[in-house]
């Protein structure tokens, strides 16, 4: 989780994402930041990310994300 | 038969009675004969193309399900080292399935729309060259709706190919996914996984969705017809003979035909969304109040939302996504800078997106332009973000603070009316012109010695139109809080209630542009 926030504020740098239950509908993460962030992650925890996976549930909060990663190492 | 005549509200009241009145599971027929006969007496044998469509897609579907089932049993089978190698061929054959069914869709949307701008623009090309043109210009009708049920279509199939859902076995949900009566003109651009179960699915009658749905539609009349006609009139004199004004006119019907178009595009999708609402059928949004938004991608985000998502997710996405420009993105980062890295990849597909969503509108040049400034504003604020937080944060200037908020309101505001201005232009340099033209001669001469009043809107339309505007934003305002109108309404007692149902009733027929000297200002998206 620690890994996940440290990618998170190099990708938005002064951003409390911690705690916030719709960090898109708050405009917090918007597609550009998105794509960004996707980036990152895929590197950071070799996994794959497909389109399919970028809907608002996996994205909404900072939890929703790790859970992604983690199903995504599973799989 | 647009969604204002009487011949739409009498289909609709036909469709809604047999709905009713049969077994809940023969009710999807109902919606699929009446939408067949609506696109047939609109399109006639153009409906031809929609058929192709459906089958398409459908087939395709089956197709993809297949190849899925079949890897899913010889999978078991195969050594885990082989495994591998064979994962990647079944992928190579859903690829191919589902490009050639995208191209196939894709295909008759581009020849029917654009062949004849193509053909235009290699010819102009050919004539720069001195050569004699070589493309014939071809008498091609485009079927109604078509820019919207072809991305519906490629949705599905994407969609499925993606393993977001497995496709269905029943070609008759398919073909009123697309065809559905309520959005095939205009949209909004469906998605089987939110609306296909919805319409296949018989609802009971139900009193409240009734008479939500009646609402809806009549708060879409209002729209329609006190406003966008209302308006429409000064708007197409002064766009048809934009030679002759200068200065505040091009202003005024520039805010005029902004006004114009939400009123217009976002009324039509208060019927159809009522008009679904009725059958107990809830739509996509395609609004969600874009002007009170602070930077022109907020706009985005609430104007023609469907069309908006839709090129995120099935352009946007793919493309920056895509293994190729992840690791075009990592080289770049590597090589040059992480922001370079994670802003080329983005400004690339951003391109691709506005670049569609412009041509999307229209077969012209000018649209392409108008994407395009769509395009370079957004890429111009994301690479000054930085540089603008740095300055704020210098200048001790608070960007949460109410001024701050409302010049970004300000400044979207006019961004997006210039938008507008390129969007009504007949070409591009009519669009020049009159921007041009705004700071020529301005001045509050034509409004103090009334000749404003004498063009097409006078001085009772102009205050129609801002006690409108004023009623639309105070609507808006109020839903912004979480609150919605109708359902205040439908809380009063009987008697507050049909009151208010009936000076909505009575504002349409008496405030509504009808009669001699009235204008309607067509469905514009209709002809997309």
């Amino acid at each position: 989780m620690e890994e996940l926030l440290e990618i998170m504020h190099e990708v938005k740098p002064g951003v409390t994402f911690e705690g916030d239950s719709d960090l898109i509908g708050h405009g917090l993460l918007d597609s550009i930041a998105i794509v960004t962030l996707v980036g990152e992650l895929c590197d950071a925890f070799d996994i794959e990310i497909s389109p399919v996976d970028v809907v608002p549930e996996n994205f909404k909060t900072v939890e929703a994300i790790y859970a992604l990663i983690t199903r995504l190492q599973e799989d | 038969m647009g969604y204002t005549s009487f011949a739409y509200l009498g289909l609709l009241a036909a469709s809604f009675f047999f709905y009713m009145i049969l077994p809940l599971k023969h009710r999807w027929k109902v919606l699929l004969l009446f939408s067949y006969a609506f696109y047939f007496l609109n399109s006639g044998k153009y409906i031809v193309f929609i058929l192709l469509s459906t089958v398409s897609i459908y087939l395709t579907g089956l197709m993809l399900n297949k190849i899925d089932d079949g890897f899913a049993v010889a999978k078991k089978g195969i050594p885990k080292e082989n495994k591998k190698e064979y994962k990647a061929v079944i992928a190579w054959q859903k690829k191919f399935v589902c490009v050639l069914a995208v191209l196939f869709n894709l295909g008759i949307l581009v020849f029917l729309k654009y062949f004849n701008f193509l053909g235009g623009s290699v010819n102009g090309l050919l004539k720069l060259l001195h050569l004699s043109p070589s493309v014939p210009v071809l008498n091609l009708m485009l079927p109604l709706g078509i820019s919207f049920y072809t991305m519906s279509a490629i949705s599905y199939v994407v969609d499925v190919y993606r393993g977001k859902y497995r496709a269905t076995d029943q070609l008759g949900k398919v073909a009123l996914f697309l065809v559905f009566f309520p959005h095939i003109v205009e949209g909004p651009i469906g998605r089987f996984d939110l609306l296909a179960d919805q319409l296949y699915e018989g609802h009971k009658f139900n009193y409240n969705n009734m008479m939500l749905g009646l609402q809806l539609i009549f708060w879409g009349l209002f729209k329609k017809f006190v406003l966008a006609d209302r308006a429409n009139m000064l708007v197409t004199t002064v766009f048809k003979n934009y030679m002759e004004y200068d200065g505040i006119y091009v202003v005024v019907a520039m805010l005029l035909y902004t006004l114009l178009l939400y009123a217009e595009f976002s009324g039509c999708m208060d019927i159809v969304m009522g008009s679904a609402q009725m059958f107990g059928i809830t739509m996509s949004k395609n609004f969600e109040r874009p002007f009170i938004s602070k930077t022109v991608s907020e706009f985005w985000r609430r104007w023609h939302m469907t069309l908006g998502s839709w090129f995120r997710d099935y352009v946007f996405y793919s493309v920056s996504l895509s293994k190729t420009f992840m690791k075009f993105s990592k080289k770049i980062k590597e090589k040059l800078s992480p922001f370079l890295g994670s802003m080329i990849p983005a400004a690339v597909a951003m391109f691709a997106v506005w670049f569609s969503t412009g041509i999307w509108h229209g077969a012209s040049w000018k649209y392409v332009a108008y994407g395009l400034y769509y395009y370079v504003i957004m890429l111009i604020g994301m690479l000054i973000e930085p540089a603008t937080v740095k300055v704020c944060e210098k200048i001790h200037l608070n960007r949460k603070s109410v001024g701050y908020r409302l010049f970004q309101l300000v400044r979207t505001f006019i961004l997006v009316n210039i938008g507008m201005l390129m969007f009504r232009a007949d070409t591009f340099s009519s669009f020049m012109h009159m921007l041009g033209s705004m700071f020529t001669g301005f001045s509050f001469a034509p409004v103090a010695d009334g000749s404003i009043f004498e063009i097409g809107c006078d001085i009772k339309d102009f205050a129609v139109l801002i006690i409108g505007a004023l009623i639309l934003l105070a609507v808006g305002l109020y839903e912004e809080k979480g609150h919605s109108v109708r359902e205040t309404v439908a809380r009063q007692n009987i008697v507050v209630r049909w009151i208010c149902y009936y000076a909505l009733i009575f504002i349409v027929l008496i405030f509504g542009a009808y009669g001699r000297g009235y204008q309607a200002a067509g469905f514009i998206y209709a002809q997309f």
